[in-house]
């Protein structure tokens, strides 16, 4: 949180004062909810803060502000629809392999983190990444399915494992 | 790869670096790797600690990976685009934001006679049905309403359902059916029965087993696969998660608890010694994490979050006076 009481960045005081507010109602009349809103707001100057952008150097702040609050919109977005997803995939395993609450809680957490790792690939290289970790596939049986040549699998392989060195996770 | 022939004390850049681990990697696994290739691969592991640290963490996602169920995994990382799921429901003539998102006063027109309406947890929904009646689900909560024969078949979790006209709207559940016209009624399904609160107007009750009932404004009753309970009076703050805020008077922690839990995705745990501390206030539904801190705020409990989806209270150990609630 950012806290009046500590010194700040005298950059970052006005521009949270002059576009709080703003960039707060944007957020709000995209989701429809007051809560969600003030948090994704709060969030993005966050980001802001911890950003090595040089904040004196903004041109135009609402601009940075909005992309910046647009990309934790979507991460927001897509981690309901992860969360969807899986419960219903939960829903459908056989009664008997039905895991225990830590364990399905433990697993959600686990699987937000990929998918946040693997945001910003391609779909198939997406796909093609988790064919081989999750289900084993050999690059051979990849290209099959994706109807490509192993080379590119490959390719695809190496672009997806470079994706994730990359990121901090 | 060009890069395993580099010089053994000049590290590359970190893009450089992983690159190079991602490209040996990808060639080991598609099996073209030639006992020559492996000797350089560990040659270039060993050339730099930069090189072995990316190796190593590549190896650490891996591991991250086969600790999942594949299925399940897949069915959540390989999931449509959100943006195509909506699509895909709207087409049933209904708008569905994004899940477990509070629709605030929204409300969706219903020209559809036939249709399986659904919450997910934490969400609620307001329908506004063709015949002048309107519908409300609470949270996890699922309705098939079928106008064509006048009935709503509860099927999970809890509504709210007001029929101005006098042509009566008939809810099935498990345990018995209710006539709903020129009323408001609540009928929450539990584990093991139905409870029908009347908010205003009468409504006529016929349970599994036993007679015909009448219940009026102000009342309210359980019904069981045995047949119906006594009626009693209405407690009128349980539907205020229609206003989307769950009140509480002087009630014990641990029913507070395990209401809110019903708008919680996630585990919510507390000690046993707490079920008995007092709550009292109205709180806001669209954000529990809040009402947690309120509650730690106010009363002498600790908020432990072990992750997102698992939060467990205990009491607060510092023997700090009790603040008032």
């Amino acid at each position: 949180m950012i806290d009046a009481a500590t010194p700040t960045d005298p950059t970052l005081d006005s521009l949270y004062r002059d576009h709080h507010g703003w960039l707060e109602s944007w957020l709000r009349r995209r989701m429809g909810n007051a809560w969600d809103a003030a948090d994704l707001s709060q969030d993005t100057f966050l980001r802001v803060l911890a950003s090595s952008q040089q904040l004196a150097d903004l041109r135009e702040p609402r601009a940075y502000l909005l992309t910046v609050g647009k990309r934790l919109l979507s991460n927001f977005y897509s981690r309901r629809s992860l969360e969807q997803a899986y419960l219903e995939a939960l829903a459908q395993l056989p009664e008997e392999s039905a895991p225990s609450p830590e364990q399905r809680w433990l697993w959600l957490e686990t699987l937000q983190a990929l998918d946040e790792l693997l945001d910003g690939l391609p779909p198939l290289v997406r796909r093609a990444f988790l064919w081989s970790q999750l289900e084993g596939l050999s690059y051979r049986a990849i290209a099959e399915r994706l109807n490509v040549s192993e080379r590119t699998v490959k390719r695809y392989m190496a672009q997806a494992y470079e994706h994730c060195l990359l990121v901090d996770w | 790869m060009r890069s395993a022939a580099a010089s053994p004390v000049v590290c590359g850049e970190e893009r450089e670096v992983a690159r190079s681990a991602a490209r040996w990697l990808a060639l080991l696994e598609s099996g073209d790797a030639s006992d020559q290739d492996r000797i350089k691969l560990q040659q270039w592991r060993d050339s730099c600690a930069s090189h072995e640290r990316a190796w190593q963490k590549i190896q650490q996602l891996r591991q991250r990976f086969s600790g999942l169920p594949a299925n399940l995994a897949m069915a959540t990382l390989d999931r449509p685009a959100p943006d195509r799921r909506a699509v895909l429901k709207g087409a049933l003539g209904l708008a569905v934001l994004a899940p477990s998102i509070w629709l605030l006063s929204r409300q969706l027109p219903l020209d559809v006679w036939r249709a399986d309406l659904q919450t997910s947890t934490g969400e609620r929904k307001r329908v506004q049905l063709a015949d002048g009646s309107s519908l409300e689900l609470n949270t996890a909560s699922a309705v098939n309403v079928d106008l064509g024969v006048r009935r709503l078949t509860l099927v999970r979790g809890e509504i709210s359902l007001n029929v101005p006209g006098a042509a009566a709207l008939t809810i099935e559940g498990p345990y018995g059916r209710i006539a709903v016209s020129q009323s408001e009624v609540c009928v929450r399904l539990n584990e093991n029965d139905c409870r029908v609160s009347v908010v205003s107007g009468v409504v006529q009750l016929q349970p599994l087993q036993g007679p015909a009932l009448t219940l009026k404004g102000g009342e309210q009753i359980s019904l069981k696969a045995s047949g119906a309970g006594p009626i009693s009076a209405f407690d009128t703050l349980l539907p205020g998660w229609r206003d989307g805020v769950l009140m509480a008077q002087n009630q014990p922690l641990g029913d507070f608890l395990r209401e809110l839990g019903r708008y919680r995705t996630g585990l919510l745990r507390w000690e046993p010694a707490l079920e008995t501390l007092r709550v009292t206030g109205s709180f806001r539904l669209d954000n529990t994490d809040r009402v947690l801190s309120l509650l730690a705020a106010s009363l002498p409990v600790e908020v432990q979050t072990r992750t997102r989806y698992w939060v467990t209270l205990v009491p607060s150990k510092t023997a700090s006076p009790k603040k008032s609630a």
